[in-house]
């Protein structure tokens, strides 16, 4: 029980922390009423997202893992190396992450502008008060 | 900040800080260094264009946070920066269609090793993908860039530079 | 990856996710967000991927907290509670 215990669970910790750091992106992007605090969230939860894909690549403590830039003789000498193709993704997860916070900044200054203030709640009240 | 209070115009015209512009001077030179040493060794080693151009375009953003958008900002016209930024797609279309012309539609599109330059094959490859990687830099420097202005100033406020 | 190295940074990355998350002055749960990307980029070339750590170092704590500042120059500094 106990042996399964740390193969199963504790020899992951890498993914129990992805889930931690997603959960508080997630509580900061439903409970907080700044509208940049949510985007705070939002990189946040996406960067939880990139760390559960690099630990899938990584090859745990035995045996190591190296960066994967190959040679012949690394091949000879018995070398593994991590696994490229997660990384390719999340390369490109980075670049679509920044591009959506740029567009989600331009809203948000333009939402200060429309109702003077960056806070969800008050921004429901006075769309009530105007009746849409 | 908007919700400070104005200052008269002749204290905010003129307001930096001489640690700030002479650091930030100093550094420059060697930030866009670094970022073309990144963008030439994506090919063989981590790095890239996209890496190199944001790289880029962030030392024109700590020269215009430095010296302020009246000083600095309007060496940064928005139509000198969408010309580059079309440029680097063009560089980017241009190469890859070389690669069909050169071997009279044999290869595929960005298939480097049929451009018709005097070295071996292998070299070919890796310059076809500096060539690349230099078109994508030049773009995402200038979109890093007209992003960063465009997030940070209004329209007037660029033009007569109301605001350090 | 080294298991202690490891465990190291990613408590690190926990603790500076809830600060950034909690603090009321904007600007320093931007600053705590840089923070937190570098640390992240630390984990990744621990965990042997360095081309995205290269990516998070420029991009995730430098152009993105450019953004970040940039817009809160524009709008207001101070979270209402």
């Amino acid at each position: 029980m106990l042996e399964w215990l740390i193969e199963e669970i504790f020899a992951k910790y890498n993914y129990w922390i992805s889930i931690t750091i997603m959960l508080i992106g997630f509580y900061a992007m439903i409970a907080k009423s700044n509208l940049i605090k949510k985007l705070i969230g939002l990189s946040i939860f996406q960067t939880a997202i990139f760390l559960f894909f690099i630990s899938l690549a990584d090859i745990g403590p035995i045996p190591r893992g190296t960066a994967p830039i190959v040679s012949e003789a690394m091949i000879h000498k018995g070398y593994v190396y991590v696994n490229p193709l997660p990384h390719v993704l999340i390369l490109t997860a980075i670049v679509v992450s920044v591009a959506t916070l740029a567009v989600a900044l331009a809203l948000v200054i333009r939402m200060y502008e429309e109702y003077g203030t960056i806070e969800e709640e008050e921004i429901i009240e006075k769309e009530r008060e105007l009746g849409v | 900040m908007n919700t400070g209070k104005s200052e008269t115009e002749e204290g905010k015209k003129r307001s930096g800080d001489v640690i700030v512009e002479t650091i930030s001077r100093v550094m420059v030179p060697f930030i866009q260094l670094f970022a073309l040493y990144v963008i030439m060794h994506g090919s063989s080693g981590p790095g890239g264009g996209f890496q190199g151009g944001v790289i880029f375009g962030a030392s024109f953003v700590l020269l215009v946070i430095a010296f302020g958008i009246v000083n600095a900002g309007n060496r940064f016209p928005e139509a000198v920066n969408t010309a580059l930024f079309s440029t680097g797609v063009y560089i980017y279309a241009g190469v890859g269609l070389l690669c069909i012309i050169c071997s009279l539609g044999a290869a595929q599109y960005l298939n480097y090793g049929f451009l018709s330059l005097p070295v071996h094959f292998e070299e070919r490859r890796a310059l076809g993908m500096d060539f690349i990687e230099i078109g994508v830099g030049i773009t995402v420097m200038a979109v890093i860039a007209e992003i960063f202005f465009n997030l940070a100033w209004k329209k007037e406020e660029k033009k007569e530079g109301g605001k350090e | 990856m080294i298991p202690s190295i490891d465990l190291v940074l990613l408590s690190l990355v926990v603790v500076l996710a809830i600060a950034a998350i909690t603090v009321r002055d904007l600007l320093s749960a931007i600053m705590l967000l840089s923070a937190y990307s570098f640390l992240m980029a630390m984990v990744w070339v621990e965990m042997h991927s360095v081309d995205v750590a290269f990516t998070e170092a420029a991009v995730g704590a430098g152009a993105s907290t450019a953004f970040l500042i940039a817009a809160l120059s524009r709008t207001v500094r101070w979270e209402k509670k």
